[in-house]
């Protein structure tokens, strides 16, 4: 009986150590629901449409993408929520002066893709800490957009001193921020906005990266024993460096999601904490801090989880959006600690069993 | 006087035995060679012993008193000590500071008292025969030295007994001496060791009993003089197990690679041919180069000058360029240089085929990959379950195994293994020695470096010895002894001058 016991426990214990993102994304919802129900509405389609088509889900989500692949390596990029600023405002002026969507586009990401290579080459050839290089780009990347935002003409920047905006007025504005950033694609009743098949394309590509690719074993292997994947002729610097590359390539990619959504950016103030965000949903994500470990499908689920946390905060009445941050600093540590502790509570809890059986 | 006795002792993980009915004992005032392959429950018992595990069924009795579930401070406390092949001595502290860590003498004001310490520590150190500076920085010191630290700290808080876990793999011979002189010594003082190695000469050289385990069960105890090392290897393999003679002269081939003045970090002037099918062998004491040599060789370290060629070939650069030419390098230390732990065993098996070939495919086909793995597997006779599983499931031999397999995968000529066998047992340090003999016979080179003689007997064809980076001798495969190797690797014969040649 107890032998019978004890092999589902395993199991199950098995499953949720492999999945504990899927777990945690329904032990969340399901709270989600229940703060609904009793604001006295019901849980609708609409309400996980919008979880999907949210900004901390899609914005923050593509940039966990990245922050994944970086962390999986053992390191960390800090600077993605400056670089997204960045980003965000050269792919805006470059729509404002071009009125072309290939150009932007083009701009996004190879802003990106340049903010992520002075990272990755000061990490990888310059030996530097990571979270020392990327400390350093944080303030520099936002510094410097705010101080462009200051100076340029209110014809390009379009807006005021402090804003990079989209120019309403431009022939394709209304295709870039009415269909595609706000628009939703409609299933029957169901709708759910384009920008999270944006991400959830981005996602799958990297799943299959991740999963399928001789490259993306080389980034596990890097994270998860250095000194064994050099000597198996892994060049481990390019790898280093490629991550941060990738990193950059999605936050041009996230860029212009924020472009398309939101139409504007402000230097001073967006995208602060993104780093921290996306570094929470990978954690969520179940991804090792300590590199080697870690599956990109989680990401998804990571993204989402945090996602929701925030719809429950905002939906319960009374509470402030001040206390927002306490909340999700909370419920991750929560997580953390169900995912770390657990398996050692188990354990220290068999032990005593076994103790008393055996003095017994 | 009977100090440590151990009774029935069981232990099962899950569903597997690792321990069945164990008998263990251990007198005062002697070292006991605890013995046995790879998984024949060494560690098992040593952790039931220290607390880290519980026991299922069994007793423990220590100095007369039982511990019917023995926690790690309870043994701390009652005078056991686990000094483990890993050491856990802090290298960014001083040695005094080391042997006081945790229970520092405080003056008044609650800060550590220096002086006091420092002056215990050269008390302690007088006492015991070691000769070492108590305020050098621990990170300055070499490995026989930190190995006697943590002897002497878990001295210092009064250890009756010692469990010494493979001491010597990483020290020269001369730092074994040293060693061995002081177990010596303190066990003249009434300290008792436990000593765990797969090593016979020393197994032989400093132990008074020993004890075999085979499978998790009891097979024999008794005193060292009463037995052969040919008898107490048959008892840890088994009746299965023959110590034939493996070595067989082969044709060799056209020379393949070629070392013209070769220098670099460690190493100098290094010149030698071999032939295609040779199996040469470097040896020397630990930090004679020979190492660093095998590294340069696979772009691991950089060359300073000199040319290494293959094929007629000079090669230098990445390490993936050595690849593409097909030099391959089993590195030693397994597990810091081999294991990607977090991967399975096919992951660890591909990952330096595809580093040749993902530029022309960059995705991953499973069928091929395991078309080509299950293949390696039968040849090398690798004793693993599924692919999937963690590499970390199989015993040190097997995980050598796919080690090879990895190299021999990417279709390498020139082998080059850094301490192959290495925290590997006795069957499968045999199989691997076969494995050498047949890659030689199907055409490929390997060059093995390595520290034990009787190693070189079984498998070289020639044997290289190294001194302070240099080549001092090359002897024929007949000429191996381990007497004249030992000579040369010690400088003894220049010391000594034409007296000792004669």
């Amino acid at each position: 009986m107890s032998g019978k016991e004890n092999g589902f426990g395993k199991r199950l214990g098995r499953i949720w150590s492999q999945y504990s993102y899927i777990f945690v994304l329904l032990i969340i919802m399901i709270g989600y629901a229940y703060t609904i129900h009793i604001n006295g509405n019901d849980f609708k389609f609409s309400h996980i449409a919008a979880i999907l088509g949210s900004q901390n889900t899609c914005i923050v989500g593509t940039i966990a993408l990245g922050m994944a692949f970086v962390i999986i390596t053992g390191q960390i990029d800090l600077s993605v929520g400056s670089s997204l600023v960045l980003c965000t405002g050269v792919s805006i002026v470059v729509f404002n002066m071009t009125d072309s969507i290939a150009l932007m586009i083009l701009a996004g990401l190879a802003a990106g893709a340049l903010c992520g290579l002075i990272n990755g080459l000061l990490v990888g050839l310059g030996k530097m800490p990571p979270f020392v290089v990327t400390l350093g780009t944080m303030l520099i990347y936002r510094s410097l957009t705010l101080s462009v935002v200051r100076k340029i003409d209110p014809v390009i920047s379009g807006s005021s001193s402090s804003q990079f905006a989209m120019i309403s007025k431009k022939e394709h504005y209304k295709f870039l921020r009415m269909v595609f950033g706000t628009g939703k694609l409609k299933f029957g009743s169901f709708s759910i906005p384009y920008i999270f098949f944006v991400f959830l394309l981005v996602a799958i590509l990297l799943i299959i990266v991740s999963k399928k690719t001789k490259y993306g074993k080389s980034v596990y292997a890097v994270g998860s024993n250095e000194k064994s994947a050099r000597l198996a002729g892994i060049n481990v610097t390019w790898v280093k460096i490629s991550v941060f590359v990738l990193t950059g390539v999605l936050v041009g990619i996230a860029s212009l999601l924020q472009a398309c959504k939101i139409g504007n950016v402000t230097p001073a103030s967006s995208g602060q904490s993104y780093e921290m965000y996306a570094i929470a949903s990978v954690v969520l994500a179940g991804v090792s801090m300590a590199g080697g470990k870690g599956n990109m499908l989680g990401v998804i689920f990571g993204a989402l989880s945090y996602t929701t946390i925030n719809f429950i905060i905002v939906s319960i009445p009374g509470l402030s959006v001040d206390i927002q941050d306490t909340f999700q600093g909370l419920v991750l540590i929560i997580v953390i600690l169900i995912q770390t502790a657990g398996p050692a509570i188990r354990e220290s809890l068999q032990r005593a069993r076994k103790r008393r059986q055996s003095a017994a | 006087m009977t100090i440590l006795e151990m009774n029935h002792v069981s232990k099962a993980f899950g569903g597997a035995k690792a321990l069945s009915d164990i008998h263990f004992t251990v007198e005062e005032g002697e070292i006991h060679a605890l013995l046995g392959e790879n998984g024949a429950g060494k560690s098992t018992l040593m952790n039931i012993l220290t607390g880290v595990l519980p026991a299922d069924q069994g007793t423990i009795r220590f100095l007369g008193k039982d511990y019917p579930s023995p926690t790690i401070t309870q043994m701390e406390e009652a005078g056991i000590a686990f000094v483990h092949q890993e050491l856990n001595v802090i290298n960014d502290l001083s040695v005094s500071d080391n042997i006081f860590l945790c229970r520092e003498i405080r003056n008044r004001l609650g800060l550590i008292n220096q002086k006091e310490q420092l002056r215990r520590t050269k008390q302690l150190f007088e006492d015991l025969g070691v000769e070492m500076d108590p305020s050098a920085m621990v990170s300055e010191l070499k490995t026989s030295e930190k190995q006697l630290l943590e002897i002497c700290r878990a001295l210092y808080a009064d250890a009756k007994l010692l469990i010494l876990d493979e001491p010597t793999t990483s020290l020269s011979n001369s730092e074994i001496d040293h060693l061995f002189g002081i177990l010596r010594k303190l066990r003249d003082q009434g300290k008792s060791f436990i000593f765990i190695s797969h090593k016979m000469p020393e197994i032989f050289a400093i132990s008074d009993r020993y004890t075999v385990l085979r499978n998790g069960e009891f097979v024999t105890s008794g005193n060292i003089k009463d037995i052969t090392p040919h008898a107490v290897t048959s008892h840890m393999v088994g009746a299965q197990y023959v110590d034939a003679e493996v070595y067989q002269p082969r044709k060799l081939g056209e020379p393949i690679m070629v070392l013209d003045h070769y220098s670099g970090e460690g190493f100098s002037d290094i010149s030698l041919e071999v032939q295609r099918g040779e199996i040469v062998a470097f040896t020397g004491l630990a930090g004679c180069g020979a190492s660093e040599l095998m590294q340069t060789m696979f772009g691991a370290l950089p060359a300073t000058g000199g040319r290494f060629s293959v094929n007629g070939k000079a090669l230098q650069g990445s390490i993936v360029h050595f690849m593409k030419n097909s030099v391959a390098m089993l590195p030693s230390n397994r597990k810091e240089n081999s294991v990607v732990p977090d991967m399975s065993i096919l992951e660890n098996f591909y990952l330096a085929e595809h580093e040749l070939s993902r530029g022309k495919r960059p995705f991953i086909r499973m069928k091929d990959e395991l078309r080509r793995y299950e293949s390696q597997k039968e040849s090398l006779h690798i004793k693993a379950g599924d692919p999937s599983d963690s590499i970390s499931s199989l015993s040190g031999g097997n995980q050598q195994k796919v080690f090879l397999a990895r190299w021999l995968n990417i279709g390498a000529d020139l082998l080059l293994f850094d301490n192959p066998t290495q925290g590997v047992d006795v069957g499968a340090k045999e199989e691997i020695y076969k494995l050498i003999l047949q890659f030689a016979s199907e055409g490929k080179t390997v060059i093995i470096n390595t520290l034990e003689i009787p190693e070189i007997q079984k498998v070289a064809d020639r044997c290289v010895v190294f001194y302070e980076g240099k080549i001092v001798k090359i002897f024929e495969h007949r000429e191996v002894n381990e007497h004249d190797v030992m000579l040369y690797s010690t400088n003894a014969i220049e010391t000594a001058g034409e007296e000792m040649r004669s």
